[in-house]
């Protein structure tokens, strides 16, 4: 059975790789012309006259900005593992269209173990899938840099191999970083005539560069769900006809040491058949289907679906158990 | 009749008389723009002072001055004078920043009706609401007096380019 946490993991992230983003936007596109005039009305005595002034014209300069944000901060791994992959976004918050170099590094102070790269180590999420995928482009530096345009963003995967021996609850880290082509410094640095369509480009506030950090934590514990169903129909048999009542079990076992935090159960309601309300139990005990303090709730919005918190599971939580009935239509 | 013809001719001359006079007091008021940015300048002594600098290319969130000054070349006074400059596009009026020495400041969003800041209003909603500084499209100096043969007026205002 696929480990629970990578399903859930996958499952939360069905991205596009390229999108924009205004939320970010800086500001007007570097090389627009802005041009103004002044006119002035005066009379000399009973005539009235105009005059204009000179034309003014300023031209928007570049400004280079980049944010770079971890969009899987905490990746649960075991010792040994290959290949694991991390996910970011690097969004270019500037002003014009740049092309940015990517660079990777799991040496960071402060975690208990070093993730391994793996060769390649960053990958564009070409499928947009959120996780590592044969449709995946590997990133070669200097000849598929990234080039994006303003308010535009990428979505990136850096790999590493978690070494063997690692222990459970030990953190490794590994950072992405994106810098301008054009130029990189302390906000304000000027590359003159180096931007758009040759119009100066200064570092904005981030420096023209960006970076987030990932970590990958050592958890051995592994969730595995079974699934059995009973069916009762209208005449006490177990023949599944429209009207039959279908009770579904699910049992959530743990092993391994270490805990799930925030572990979670979701199923849709099949197709074909209709939720019985009030019929959700988790542990024997029977939930409210409204979302409210209580750990389940039925969700009618399309798909229509069942969701059971369970909290932080280890081994000495013993199977988990939850069940809820459907009528056939 | 004759009187009237008389007093049409005249008129008429008076007209054509006007139509030259106009041509040539077109040409009293001299009009010059500029965009400049403030520089902080350290003289020799390390004294610090803010010097106003031409703005060529500017970078979004820059802050933008922008002057206007009319000089009468001429021997007469003109008057009623009034300055406009927009509020370009791509930049945003800075509140409270329009100046010029003698004239009262109005503004306007759709650059037909003009009025003091707090006082000009837009529709929205089919109800009139106070316009907000970044609703400004236009400025507009009115000088209280005349502008003395050789004198030059000024008007200024700043904008924060977007």
């Amino acid at each position: 059975m696929k480990s629970w946490r990578s399903l859930s993991a996958a499952g939360a992230l069905a991205l596009c790789i390229f999108g924009s983003d205004p939320a970010f936007a800086v500001g007007s596109p570097a090389g627009t012309v802005i041009n103004n005039t002044a006119e002035v009305t005066y009379s000399v005595g009973t005539v009235n006259a105009t005059a204009t002034s000179n034309m003014v014209s300023v031209t928007v300069a570049e400004i280079l900005d980049v944010v770079v944000t971890a969009q899987t901060p905490s990746v649960a791994v075991d010792a040994g593992e290959t290949q694991r992959e991390v996910l970011y976004r690097v969004t270019n918050t500037g002003n014009g269209t740049e092309t940015f170099l990517l660079t990777m590094t799991s040496v960071i102070a402060g975690d208990q173990f070093d993730p391994v790269p793996a060769t390649p180590a960053i990958y564009f999420d070409t499928d947009g899938s959120g996780d590592l995928s044969p449709g995946d482009t590997p990133y070669v530096a200097g000849s598929n840099d990234p080039v994006l345009g303003d308010d535009e963003f990428v979505n990136v995967l850096v790999v590493n191999d978690i070494p063997a021996g690692v222990t459970d609850t030990q953190i490794g880290r590994t950072r992405l970083t994106a810098a301008s082509r054009t130029g990189t410094g302390t906000p304000g640095t000027l590359f003159g005539g180096d931007g758009d369509g040759g119009v100066d480009a200064l570092a904005g506030t981030t420096g023209a560069d960006g970076e987030a950090t990932s970590e990958y934590l050592v958890t051995d514990v592994t969730l595995s769900i079974n699934q059995t169903q009973a069916v009762l129909n209208q005449f006490g048999g177990a023949t599944p006809i429209p009207g039959a009542r279908v009770t579904y079990t699910f049992v959530i076992d743990v092993t391994g040491a270490g805990s799930a935090a925030n572990a979670a159960f979701t199923n849709d309601i099949p197709a074909n058949t209709t939720y019985v309300a009030g019929s959700l139990q988790y542990n024997g005990a029977t939930l409210t289907d409204a979302a409210d303090t209580d750990a389940g709730e039925f969700a009618a919005a399309v798909p229509a679906r069942v969701r059971v918190a369970l909290g932080t599971l280890t081994t000495a939580s013993g199977p988990q158990t939850v069940t809820f009935a459907v009528t056939i239509n | 009749m004759f009187m009237g013809k008389k007093f049409i001719a005249a008129a008429a001359l008076i007209a054509c008389g006007f139509g030259s006079q106009a041509f040539a007091e077109d040409g009293c008021i001299v009009l010059k723009s500029a965009a400049e940015v403030e520089k902080e300048v350290v003289d020799a002594s390390g004294n610090k002072t803010m010097k106003l600098v031409a703005v060529d290319k500017a970078v979004p969130g820059v802050e933008v001055v922008w002057t206007v000054t009319a000089n009468n070349k001429c021997k007469k006074p003109s008057e009623k004078v009034a300055i406009n400059l927009p509020v370009p596009e791509h930049m945003t009026y800075v509140p409270d920043s329009a100046v010029g020495p003698g004239s009262d400041v109005s503004f306007s969003v759709d650059g037909k009706t003009f009025a003091a800041n707090g006082q000009l209003t837009v529709q929205e909603n089919g109800a009139a609401r106070p316009a907000r500084h970044d609703e400004f499209r236009h400025v507009r100096w009115t000088f209280k007096d005349s502008l003395q043969p050789g004198a030059t007026a000024m008007a200024r205002f700043r904008a924060v380019l977007n």
